[in-house]
């Protein structure tokens, strides 16, 4: 699975870059996350329940470790997920730019390498789902940033 | 008179049973205090296997054992090699075997890593995601091609390279016919398999009596006898400690012959140990990986042939697929070296596989068994040089057909049996006659298509040969007993799943001994009732222990006209078996019942004669030095969609020979269902694994299976060319339906597309999406 993009956050870079590293922002941030903890430096723990097709309400134990922090424009991760109906393990890598208006753009990049079930009942899901994660992820980071602008 | 059976289109026995849900199935095993298990499978195709931790599942209420290799002990050991190679001279052949449980390494998704064994399937399944299996990934071996570049990582590291196998066959003189030939056409080909997708999924269940120190187990196998002996062996019980049931199976089709699974093997390990009875049943995902499939070949290959179309000699080279492990042999690159030879007369031949291990699952037959690959790529040279040479290609194909003077033909290379390839008997121009006769070839070509063509219709005819090596040993025995009631019971060792044997049994044994198809009981696949013999596979069931049941009857008729001939009184000569009832010909007085027979034969005062035994019953068995030689033709219209590529099958036709035919009826049925293996396999079946060998479509969802719909009527003719090789003239008919489909198939698209379109089919399957490309990429060459 290779998720790649960009998405403009209204408000400064500072800010956004703060927000991807707060374990509690995240979680909320990220669809189906049930607990996510930042267990040392750079490394955060946590279990998610996702839903593709077939497949409802699988859990993982995640594990996604940073590296190659340069603040506040870039960094990368090593993702590792396990559940009973799969695994996902892959890195990406975030870059952050300043935008117009004050806003932040922010360029992704995935490779995500998926197995076990997942891949064999919900591999064509699989992509579109995570699509749609990011999405509600970066649009609830963004109502997130937007309130804190405000303050 | 009873009527004889034989050739009639009699309805079959099992049918009552089967269609009011009176069968029993293995999963309909229940018995008290049974537990029930689920498998902890790899997730990856290929890693080192770190670490296991199985302490929360063992915790987990309700599960009341968890076992991994190191819970095995001795009993871990690699399964054996099923099927040794034939004795071709120089043959490389590297047999690796799986462990039941997997230890050190891992080398398909799939593969069993632990067992969990828990009151219900329920807790047995929410405890896998318990089980924490610590895996350091390898790359994948994926790619048949790629797998043998140097530097790739090793499927089994103890080799020198993932090359499985390798193989060389010559007949004649290939390079010097060459050198003659006219013309030398030369392609590559790619020809895919899938799974064989029985209705019913494996299932495994066991019983142990720790008083009796009896075991039973339930499995739905097609070859229950070598699973007994095999794992009264390993578990170090008697043959007769151990019986082994397969009752009604929902089809098998290969992958359930004698593969000692992990799960044939470990059920009936751990309820010696737990002393309570155990059940596994396979669901539909498990069934994509940890059920055998059959995959990919590629071919390179080449035929020479005379300017007028004569074939002077033909050579191939091709890869094979066989997975992580490579248990059942050669069988399958064995069986496309020697079908692709067809009904014609090629006199020099040289043939070379290389089989190639991956981190797919394991590679054994399904119907057809490497048949098709073979078919597909001499089919398709023929046609490729008919529209070089301007030859028509049902001409073609008749100057080249065995005539039938030439049996038994010997083509010298080496068969799966391990004996050389001889065909028994043939009769092949009049088979390819008469299908083009009931497709209207001739009248389709000249008329129909190019009316259809001027009104934009894309129409097409495919025609296509084959043989089918069938009925091969090494044997089979039966035994026929009447019974005091005056039923006749008759007793195999072949497993069932489905065929009719039931019926076909019956009918041999019923003209045997002048009694009806319904008063003949059959009974298959249990130990208990008889234990010798090997199992259902190669089309061999009717041929191989068709002639065993019926030495068996014919014993048993002699015992009755000779008992008779006492009683009445009438030299055995004069006696007739009819209804039942032996008697004097031509007497009123209605003789004696089978059942009064029986009872005398077996008296409780008195003596039985010296030199006769008691009872009306009689063991035969079969053995052929070498199978029988099937063949037939099928002919295909098709209707391309030129916008959508969809396909349109609107006839079939299959003319079939399997010499002497016991029911036509059954004779169709397995037609039918092997054309619709067929067309799955030309058109709409292909597993799909990504660059890590993760099979991205394990369900029916997404790999599709041909529907109703998809299938059209198939219209049949039969030919009879008795085999000499068995008193009944039998040959085996189980794959002959899945043979040549892709080929014709791909004959028949391209024809319907028409010269001008330029599209050569060198692959199968061949989807919608694949034709739809194929058809785009050639017309923007051309533009």
């Amino acid at each position: 699975m290779n998720l790649a993009g960009t998405f403009t956050f209204a408000g400064p870079r500072a800010t956004v870059w703060a927000l991807l590293h707060d374990p509690a922002v995240l979680a909320k941030a990220l669809p189906g996350t049930k607990t996510l903890t930042l267990a040392g430096p750079g490394r955060y723990e946590g279990a998610m329940k996702v839903s593709i097709g077939p497949l409802t309400a699988a859990e993982f134990a995640v594990v996604v470790t940073l590296s190659d922090e340069i603040e506040p424009s870039h960094f990368a991760m090593q993702i590792d997920g396990k559940g009973g109906v799969g695994f996902a393990k892959g890195s990406a890598t975030v870059d952050l730019a300043e935008g117009a208006d004050g806003g932040t753009v922010m360029t992704y990049a995935s490779d995500i390498q998926i197995g076990g079930r997942i891949a064999a009942v919900g591999q064509r899901l699989v992509e579109s789902v995570g699509r749609m994660m990011m999405k509600q992820a970066l649009d609830s980071l963004n109502a997130e940033l937007e309130a804190r602008v405000k303050k | 008179m009873t009527r004889p059976s034989f050739g009639q289109r009699v309805r079959r026995n099992e049918d009552a049973r089967l269609l009011t849900g009176r069968a029993m199935f293995v999963d309909d095993v229940n018995l008290p205090g049974m537990l029930h298990v689920a498998f902890v499978r790899s997730m990856m195709a290929h890693g080192t296997l770190k670490g296991i931790d199985a302490a929360a599942a063992r915790q987990r209420p309700g599960v009341v054992a968890v076992y991994t290799a190191a819970d095995l002990g001795d009993y871990c050991k690699p399964g054996p090699v099923l099927v040794n190679p034939p004795p071709v001279p120089g043959h490389v052949f590297h047999g690796c075997t799986q462990l039941p449980l997997a230890k050190d390494k891992v080398r398909y998704v799939g593969e069993p890593i632990a067992m969990i064994v828990a009151e219900s399937r329920y807790v047995a399944e929410d405890a896998l995601a318990d089980v924490i299996v610590d895996i350091d990934p390898i790359d994948a071996v994926v790619d048949l091609e790629a797998a043998l570049k140097p530097g790739v990582p090793l499927v089994h590291p103890h080799l020198e390279s993932n090359a499985a196998a390798h193989v060389v066959q010559r007949k004649g003189d290939y390079v010097a016919a060459r050198a003659k030939a006219d013309i030398v056409v030369k392609r590559r080909f790619l020809y895919d398999r899938g799974v064989a997708a029985a209705i019913e999924n494996r299932a495994v269940a066991v019983d142990w009596d720790p008083r009796a120190e009896e075991m039973t187990i339930w499995d739905t196998t097609q070859a229950p006898i070598p699973i007994r002996n095999g794992l009264a062996k390993m578990l170090g019980l008697l043959e007769s400690q151990v019986r082994v049931v397969a009752p009604f199976v929902g089809g098998g089709f290969g992958p359930k012959i004698m593969m000692f699974y992990p799960e044939e093997l470990l059920l009936p390990w751990a309820a010696m140990r737990l002393h309570r009875p155990l059940k596994w049943t396979e669901d539909r995902q498990e069934n994509f990986y940890a059920t055998t499939q059959e995959r990919g070949q590629v071919h390179e290959a080449e035929m020479a042939l005379s300017k007028d179309g004569r074939i002077l000699g033909v050579r191939d080279w091709f890869l094979c697929d066989t997975g992580a492990y490579d248990p059942y042999g050669l069988t399958i690159p064995i069986n496309t070296q020697c079908t692709l030879l067809g009904p014609y007369d090629i006199p020099n031949y040289e043939t070379e596989f290389t089989s190639v291990f991956t981190n797919k699952p394991i590679v054994t037959p399904v119907r057809g068994a490497g048949r098709q690959h073979g078919v597909f790529v001499s089919e398709r040279l023929l046609d490729i040089a008919a529209r070089e040479l301007g030859i028509d290609r049902v001409e073609i194909r008749k100057r080249n057909l065995l005539g039938p003077d030439r049996f038994p033909h010997n083509h010298e290379i080496m068969f799966q049996d391990s004996a050389p390839l001889v065909y028994d008997s043939g009769n092949y121009l009049p088979t390819l006659e008469q299908a083009a006769e009931i497709i209207g070839y001739d009248k389709f070509i000249r008329e129909e298509q190019p009316r259809l063509r001027a009104s934009g219709k894309r129409v097409g005819v495919g025609i296509c040969c084959y043989v089918e090596g069938t009925g091969i040993g090494p044997y089979e025995g039966a035994r026929v007993t009447v019974e005091p009631s005056g039923t006749v019971r008759c007793a195999t060792g072949v497993g069932t799943q489905g065929q009719g044997h039931f019926t076909v049994l019956a009918q041999i044994v019923a003209d045997a001994l002048g009694v009806g198809v319904e008063d003949v009981r059959v009974v298959t696949g249990d130990t208990r009732e008889f234990h010798w013999g090997t199992g259902t596979f190669a089309s061999r069931g009717a041929v191989v222990a068709g002639s065993a049941c019926h030495a068996a009857a014919m014993s048993v008729r002699g015992k009755i006209l000779d008992l008779g001939s006492a009683i009445l009184g009438a030299p055995a000569d004069n006696l007739e078996l009819s209804g039942g009832r032996v008697k004097v010909a031509g007497s009123n007085d209605p003789g004696i019942a089978f059942g009064d027979l029986a009872g005398r034969a077996n008296p409780l005062r008195g003596a039985v004669r010296p030199g006769t035994e008691p009872g009306l019953e009689s063991t035969a068995y079969f053995g052929p030095d070498r199978g029988s030689t099937a063949s037939g033709v099928h002919a295909m219209i098709v209707e391309v969609d030129p916008e959508t590529a969809a396909v349109e099958i609107k006839r079939y036709l299959v003319v079939h020979d399997c010499g002497t035919i016991i029911n036509p009826l059954l004779v169709e049925g397995q037609i039918h269902g092997g054309v619709a293996h067929g067309i799955g396999n030309a058109f709409f079946e292909s597993l799909v694994y990504d660059d890590q060998a993760q099979l991205m479509n394990a369900s029916f969802m997404d790999y599709l299976l041909p529907t109703a719909t998809d299938v059209p009527p198939i219209e049949t003719a039969h030919r009879e060319t008795p085999s000499p090789f068995n008193v009944l003239g039998l040959k085996g008919v189980g794959e002959a339906g899945c043979i040549p489909t892709g080929a014709v198939f791909a004959q028949a698209v391209e024809d319907a597309l028409g010269p001008g379109a330029g599209v050569e089919i060198n692959e199968i399957p061949m989807s919608p999406n694949q034709l739809f490309e194929l058809m785009h990429v050639s017309g923007k060459e051309r533009a």
